[in-house]
């Protein structure tokens, strides 16, 4: 009995010293690391030596950190070894030949956009996250900055994609366009020679498949839902060629739905939608569509066109024996002769704010080792991230490339806000609304303008709600 | 001195006693399902209530969730989508009644010797015991155009003109999804009838038999009444489970094309729209009125009872 107590002590001393111990160096690690930092005397690690993108040179900074790190992400397709690209495999052989003491464990995940929030919420999530869609404002809640805007704008594209407060907190994985995935084949077949540039005469190439060529003109991919969604994304730039459209004037704009007559902004966009569905040139029994299923029919010539950003181009080109077919051009909407395209970030890299001193360095090797030597963005048929870098397999031709600029300071919240309360979440997963629309186009029963007039409403309301001034 | 000995001794007795020691293992006994069930249930619920009255994100910290009222509660019965949904139920009601007399059906005749009854049983059985998901990628592809459904169909000899959409034609899509619902559960309901059934006494039916009564009112007037307690379960938990209806939609066709349910709505305002208040609010809402339908089959069924008797 006595013996049993006195190792029931022991034990626990072991394990409170254990304890205070972790407390303790837990406590000290960024104090510590601080001073080592600049005992390094890294050339970068300047000022007040704290840790930054900047601040790591690759190759150079951290070359002994031993350590693990987590990395939650998208991609499942690319930890399979069938994946036609590189997989996740490859590019951590490749990493750790640089940094071999760097080990990191990548877990993806099909349903991620809505289990990175629960992973976010319970506190305990990975190392590096792909950002999901959160308020700005919590953003220095779950991760840690990379610097200030300012100073990682001169380093990164897309750099005010995920900032708040003048502080940076996300990287670009890579970035995309958004235009048209189509089959250059099934587009000749039908007798279309030149790309549509406005609403009417794609609409026109739609019908010459449709008359022409045994192929689904437009394949809409309704089943899926995000793929619905991902409408959304033409109504910025590349239906208005304003950069400022999305994140500064949208929250601001009296009735966005409008027809402007003149076949831009937002109503021309989903009219496409809603007049290829009403004149049947989509599939015909739209409730039992299969994305995988999709890629496969595009590359053999079964499908024209689908409304997908540039970032689906590798994967329809690796769907079948006739990549050379596929092809992308820009969406077709004209503002004052000119055509113009988004290039947006994809998924940003994310650092947890909560993680060890040592993860977060490691974090940061990693990240900038993604960005600047791994070459994935290009490899993924992506836009470089980069400063400078203008290297890509993209092509298009008289188009111009905008960003979309940041909100205004203050402002970052609104759209986020009016998403939730008008419940259109543009943007950010509103794919039932878009559902709809092809519902009531195909079953014919509310007509496109009063779609139109019930999201200017919801908009309305939700700009009255939030106490958002509004212009006209 | 010996006064003092005398209490202390009481004291102390008083957990070696017999019904000290009762209460200590029950105590015992009790503490590790209770705190499951508070950690795990109450808590929770009662975390869900409070968030009900607060509009908030799932993202948003604890310090800026704006307190509400009752505005969410307001919301839910002034939107037509969440009341909407309700409609929905009707039809999962009405495939539960289906269900219900199927099973019942059955499970009369494979309780009397029917040839190859354990394994008719098992097939009947056996949908129960595929994961909903699966079932759900089974009848998506059933339904598709020109796939399992509409090719059975065509050997029994209707042209593909004349058959529906069944997923896309919204007179026809609710019905679709109830036809998977009903194929999944009666099955287990039917175990269960078999299993009442089972428990009937035997020398009641040679009594019948002796008097000559035939198989409908041996069914009517020893069955029935003495599987009655199973018979209400089943159709409470039917009931209650049409209204909560959630797995066939959203997997068959994600709520979309007029099949959102009253649970599938929910769910896109609180992770879609990250409306969390209000789809607190609507879950709160669904449970009283799941108490009031419980509470009014239990009150028909006492009526039905007492007349029975009379």
């Amino acid at each position: 009995m006595k013996k049993k107590i006195a190792m029931l002590l022991a034990a626990c001393m072991i394990f409170s010293v254990t304890a205070c111990g972790e407390t303790a160096s837990t406590g000290d690690a960024p104090a510590e690391t601080k001073q080592e930092d600049a005992k390094e005397a890294s050339p970068e690690a300047v000022g007040n030596g704290e840790l930054t993108y900047a601040s790591v040179v690759l190759g150079e900074s951290y070359t002994d950190l031993n350590t693990t790190i987590t990395v939650f992400n998208h991609r499942t397709d690319m930890d399979s070894d069938d994946y036609g690209g590189v997989t996740w495999k490859e590019y951590l052989a490749e990493f750790n030949k640089m940094y071999p003491g760097i080990n990191v464990e990548i877990t993806t995940d099909t349903n991620y956009a809505d289990d990175a929030l629960t992973h976010l919420q319970s506190g305990d999530y990975e190392t590096i996250m792909m950002i999901p869609h959160i308020d700005k404002a919590d953003l220095s809640n779950y991760f840690m900055p990379y610097g200030t805007l300012d100073e990682m704008s001169k380093l990164v594209n897309y750099a005010s994609q995920w900032s708040y407060d003048g502080m940076c907190y996300g990287v670009p994985s890579t970035a995309t366009a958004q235009g048209i995935v189509y089959n250059k084949k099934v587009f000749a077949d039908a007798g279309v020679t030149e790309l549509p540039k406005t609403p009417s005469e794609f609409i026109d190439a739609l019908k010459k498949i449709k008359e022409n060529t045994d192929a689904i003109p437009l394949y809409t991919n309704y089943a899926a839902g995000w793929t619905m969604g991902a409408w959304d994304v033409y109504i910025g730039v590349n239906a208005t060629g304003d950069s400022e459209y999305i994140n500064r004037k949208l929250a601001h704009t009296k009735d966005p739905f409008k027809d402007y007559g003149d076949d831009t902004h937002a109503y021309a966009v989903y009219k496409i939608l809603y007049d290829a569905v009403s004149e049947g040139l989509i599939e015909d029994d739209y409730t039992t569509t299969d994305w995988e299923g999709s890629k496969g029919m595009l590359n053999n010539g079964e499908i024209g066109c689908m409304v997908l950003g540039s970032w689906s181009y590798p994967q329809m080109e690796a769907a079948g024996p006739n990549a050379a077919d596929i092809g992308y051009m820009p969406f077709p909407i004209t503002v004052n002769g000119k055509q113009y395209s988004i290039s947006a970030p994809d998924y940003n890299f994310g650092i947890n704010a909560n993680a060890t001193e040592e993860e977060k360095e490691a974090a940061m090797v990693f990240i900038k080792w993604m960005t600047e030597k791994s070459g994935f963005y290009y490899n993924e048929d992506g836009l470089p991230i980069v400063v400078g870098n203008t290297e890509t397999k993209l092509a298009f031709d008289g188009v111009e490339f905008l960003e979309d600029e940041p909100a205004v300071e203050g402002e970052e919240d609104f759209i986020n806000l009016l998403n939730s309360d008008s419940e259109l979440n543009i943007n950010s997963g509103g794919n039932t609304k878009i559902q709809q629309l092809v519902e009531h186009a195909a079953n014919k029963d509310k007509s496109f303008d009063d779609i139109m007039k019930e999201w200017n409403d919801a908009w309305t309301d939700a700009q009255e709600l939030n106490s958002i001034e509004v212009t006209e | 001195m010996e006064k003092s000995y005398k209490e202390k001794a009481v004291k102390k007795s008083f957990w070696k006693t017999r019904k000290g020691q009762q209460l200590l293992t029950m105590g015992m006994f009790l503490v590790i399902p209770l705190t499951l069930l508070v950690v795990f249930t109450y808590y929770p619920f009662a975390e869900m209530v409070k968030f009900s009255f607060y509009k908030m994100k799932y993202s948003t910290p604890v310090d800026k969730r704006v307190f509400v009222g009752f505005q969410n509660y307001i919301d839910v019965f002034k939107r037509d989508d969440c009341f909407g949904a309700l409609r929905l139920s009707l039809y999962y009601m009405v495939g539960a009644l289906i269900q219900l007399v199927l099973a019942l059906y059955f499970a009369t005749i494979l309780s009397f010797k029917a040839k190859g009854g354990n394994l008719f049983k098992g097939l009947m059985f056996f949908p129960y015991l595929i994961n909903g998901i699966a079932i759900g990628f089974i009848f998506k592809f059933f339904y598709t155009r020109g796939f399992v459904l509409d090719t059975v169909l065509h050997v029994l000899g209707a042209s593909y003109e004349n058959l529906p959409y069944w997923l896309k034609d919204q007179n026809i899509n609710n019905w679709s999804l109830v036809a998977t619902s009903v194929w999944r559960y009666f099955g287990q309901n039917m175990v269960l009838f078999i299993g009442a059934i089972m428990s009937v006494d035997d020398t009641l039916y040679e009594a019948a038999a002796l008097d000559g009564a035939n198989k409908p009112q041996i069914f009517k007037h020893i069955i029935l009444p003495s599987i009655k307690t199973i018979v209400t379960l089943n159709v409470i938990l039917s009931i209650t489970g049409s209204l909560s209806s959630f797995e066939q939609p959203y997997v068959i066709t994600n709520g979309a094309n007029g099949t959102g349910t009253y649970f599938v709505i929910m769910n896109e305002i609180a992770h879609v729209s990250q409306k969390v208040g209000l789809a607190s609010a609507m879950a709160v809402v669904l449970l009283l009125i799941i108490f009031v339908c419980t509470i009014l089959q239990k009150l028909f069924f006492k009526y039905v009872f007492r007349e029975a008797k009379d």
